[in-house]
């Protein structure tokens, strides 16, 4: 096992929204590190979450404050990195790709020339060589016919291909991390698991690491390496995504017990009782 | 003996302009029945619910409710016997109406006298404390919401409700609880269901049989025993199932590992 | 129970608690926004002038006093006095009466107009929707002044007349904005449900689908108070509106138009007045938009 530095290094996170009556902690005091590895960090809304993801990308909105003991990309700290150069991670070095591509694909630009533009943008191309490797992209997250569907709008593609047009263009610049949030939540069941795999397949090949942002356990533990289960802006537990049905924290064995499943038919679906202890001090 | 079917549904068809969105649809559900409609976006299972309700009155075929025929511009009674819950709990409670102003509307233009008990015994059917009763929906949360639009629809005192992924903008824990609460509404009422979702979980969970539609047509229809047990024959179930089992947890919490 | 802990309380007892419950979060949101405040302030004070007048204005408005003539501002005249010798502050002070019964009953006519138009066009649509809005659009493409003219032109000059002359101009974007907002509406899922509870198409409109549509008509209103009184003063600067000697703020801004390079002082003060109220009646409305689009 190399020692290499981790892709990501975050410790003591905390997200706080300050509005004029009190103040919000949407994250509190979250640590870990990111390897080339699939993590999942799981919850339910409210569970922070998504801020996680954004506070990794300097994407917080306002009135929003970010706050951590350390949060470093390969080493670098990215609190006190300057502007220019936080910005300039984004897209090149770290990467998101959003839940429905409906709203994160610009409507009036066709997706192949979103995608050649991400390319000119990030590496410097020529116009034909752009197109090319908009193609090549466009084959390697499994769409065929890449030349018809380089002129489509996003309207006019499924979800699912627009969800793999997203992802192809998160990952022109080439980035070492790709934060996806809920990339599947808004697609169809058998849509899901093949834009999955394409991702996970992708983020091997190349090395990357992947943080998979979901309410979905099951989907994660199918495909991810490690999942932080999150409540109330805190992580309840991490573990091995096989090893989630042994769960021990009783939250993660609640979300578990409260799920319907086909092939294991139960009465009554268990309700999560929430123990205020899980949210600490 | 056979009885009456409390859903009985022939030869539905529905077109949006040129589009065939349902060609002859039919099933029939049995009185005390809880019936799923499956399938994935674009399939028409929503547009099944539209045409039942009478939202949605351009349909052709037969469509009969106890024995009644359906008719495309239903008259008010109807209402008390056929209702139905939306999907989104953030959409279908009206804003500028309190969760009391909200419950009192069916039963004030139905005429239905005693409003105070039945809203204060509608909120207790459905979990929710009278402190509740006065609060506008945007001090409610996503489960809260969602209960107060199940106890909008029983407070007519249906006996068939139809139900639009009711849960499918729920959390997990909070879908559980909703779930939970219409199986005790369906076995206190003996209510006849027809559930819509594209979570074949929860379709598994809470119905005895299901029909799996797709492009506008139902291509199977099943016991959810059968289907669980022995899989499906057309190949879209098959498909179905396979990407739902291949999303379900990898080992569950009480059953031993195989070895 | 304290009147904090009553507006306050997250499980209100009564309609009427969860409504003024309401009012104050509404109230609290526009505290927030301090030029909404700003607006609220001049918008009261106009109010209270109106109703204060007798008390507040030091000389009677109508009285002429000819050696008085053309003053300038002094602790006698606050505003100076106008060619016939009457207090400018005075004439002022009463002409918020004028400016208040103006817009108060062209917003009354207009606002339920185009409000009941808007929104039986918008949920009907069809045959219904494409006539109401030709007819809409016909009264909409006539400049709101020239119509005004027209028909005091037709009617003979004095306020009433001024005021349906701009009411009639006046209620096109009304059913506009209400008609917009209804046909967003009109698919929602809180409608879809009060149909299916075997309501009436006039109960669904006037119970439900209006009191969505209500904000915005009103934050329309306070918007377009600014122009109400403009034309108004428009009117009454072509001596058209209210006639004399009732102290009309644009009437007054006419009768001072000759004297404006040596005597400013008297077409500035009413020019200030009517500049004031158009923005507090401005910034309230925006500050409405803001509080009440909240969901």
């Amino acid at each position: 096992m190399t020692d290499e530095t981790p892709l990501i290094e975050v410790d003591n996170l905390r997200v706080r929204f300050h509005t004029p009556t009190r103040i919000v902690e949407a994250v509190r005091g979250l640590s870990f590190k990111l390897g080339r590895e699939k993590l999942a960090i799981v919850g339910e809304s409210g569970s922070g979450k998504s801020m996680t993801g954004r506070a990794i990308l300097d994407l917080v909105p306002w009135p929003g404050e970010v706050l951590a003991d350390r949060l470093a990309f390969r080493g670098e700290d990215l609190r006190t990195m300057d502007r220019t150069r936080r910005r300039a991670l984004r897209g090149k070095s770290i990467s998101m790709v959003m839940q429905d591509p409906k709203f994160s694909l610009n409507p009036v630009m066709s997706v192949g020339k979103q995608i050649s533009e991400a390319f000119r943008l990030h590496h410097r191309l020529t116009g034909a060589e752009a197109r090319d490797r908009t193609l090549a992209m466009l084959e390697a997250v499994q769409i065929r016919e890449p030349g018809r569907v380089y002129d489509l709008y996003p309207h006019e593609v499924s979800g699912g291909m627009g969800q793999r047009i997203m992802i192809a263009m998160m990952l022109v610049g080439e980035p070492d991390v790709l934060i996806a949030d809920e990339p599947t939540s808004a697609l169809d069941v058998t849509v899901q698991a093949q834009v999955l795999q394409i991702m996970e397949r992708l983020v091997s090949e190349r090395g990357m690491g992947l943080i998979l942002i979901s309410h979905d356990l099951p989907l994660v533990s199918a495909f991810c390496d490690r999942v932080i289960v999150m409540y109330a802006g805190r992580a309840m537990e991490t573990l091995d995504a096989k090893a989630l049905g042994k769960g021990r924290h009783p939250y993660t064995k609640g979300l578990i017990e409260c799920l319907p499943d086909l092939d294991y038919p139960k009465e009554r679906l268990a309700v999560l009782n929430r123990d205020p202890a899980w949210i600490g001090p | 003996m056979s009885a009456l079917p409390a859903i009985e549904v022939r030869n539905l068809n529905v077109h949006f302009g040129t589009a065939h969105v349902l060609r002859d649809v039919s099933f029939s559900v049995a009185a005390g029945e809880s019936f799923g409609l499956v399938g994935e976006s674009g399939s028409g299972k929503s547009t099944v619910l539209r045409a039942l309700s009478g939202l949605n009155p351009n349909w052709s075929g037969t469509v009969r409710f106890n024995g009644r025929d359906h008719v495309t511009r239903p008259a008010r009674d109807f209402y008390r016997q056929v209702q139905m819950v939306f999907q989104d709990p953030f959409g279908s409670l009206h804003p500028r109406l309190t969760v009391d102003a909200c419950l009192a509307e069916p039963l004030a233009i139905h005429g239905i006298g005693d409003p105070d008990r039945r809203i204060e015994q509608a909120l207790a059917d459905v979990g929710l404390d009278h402190g509740f009763r006065f609060r506008y929906p945007n001090q409610l949360s996503g489960g809260q919401r969602q209960r107060v639009a199940i106890a909008r629809a029983l407070i007519l005192e249906p006996s068939i409700l139809l139900l639009d992924e009711p849960t499918s903008a729920l959390d997990v824990s909070i879908q559980a609880e909703v779930l939970n609460l219409l199986q005790d509404l369906k076995n206190r009422r003996d209510l006849t269901m027809v559930l819509v979702s594209h979570n074949l979980a929860v379709v598994g969970h809470m119905c005895s049989r299901v029909a799996v539609m797709n492009g506008g047509v139902i291509v199977e229809e099943a016991d959810i025993d059968t289907l669980r047990r022995q899989g499906g024959r057309h190949p879209y179930t098959q498909e179905l199932l396979a990407a739902s089992r291949h999303v379900a947890l990898a080992q569950p919490m009480d059953q031993p590992a195989m070895v | 129970m304290s009147l904090y802990t009553y507006l306050t309380s997250e499980r209100p007892a009564s309609r009427r608690q969860a409504q003024l419950g309401q009012y104050y979060r509404q109230w609290q949101a526009l505290k927030q926004n301090p030029l909404a405040l700003m607006g609220l302030v001049i918008v009261i004070a106009l109010l209270m002038l109106a109703a204060l007048a007798p008390w507040v204005a030091p000389h009677d408005p109508i009285a002429q006093n000819l050696d008085q003539r053309l003053l300038a501002p002094s602790a006698k005249h606050f505003f100076g006095t106008d060619a016939l010798g009457r207090d400018i502050f005075s004439r002022i002070v009463y002409g918020t009466r004028i400016t208040l019964v103006i817009v108060l009953l062209v917003v009354i006519s207009v606002g339920p107009l185009g409000l009941l138009i808007g929104t039986l066009s918008g949920y009907f649509g069809g045959i219904i929707d494409t006539i109401l809005m030709r007819v809409t659009d016909i009264f909409l493409a006539f400049p709101r002044l020239v119509l005004a003219l027209a028909f005091v032109a037709v009617l003979g000059p004095g306020i009433e007349n001024a005021v349906i002359a701009i009411a009639c101009t006046a209620w096109p974007p009304y059913a506009r904005v209400a008609r917009a907002e209804t046909m967003v509406i009109r698919n929602a899922d809180y409608i879809a449900a009060v149909r299916l509870q075997g309501a009436s198409n006039a109960r669904i409109v006037l119970k439900h689908v209006v009191p969505i549509c209500i904000p915005s008509v009103i934050v329309r209103t306070t918007l377009d108070m600014a122009g109400i009184i403009l034309t108004a003063a428009g009117l009454g600067f072509l001596g058209l509106g209210a006639q004399p000697p009732l102290p009309e703020w644009g009437a007054m801004i006419a009768a001072g138009r000759e004297f404006v390079f040596d005597q400013w002082w008297v077409a500035t003060f009413p020019g200030l007045a009517i500049c004031l109220v158009a923005l507090g009646f401005n910034l309230l409305g925006d500050g409405l938009r803001d509080v009440l689009d909240a969901k």
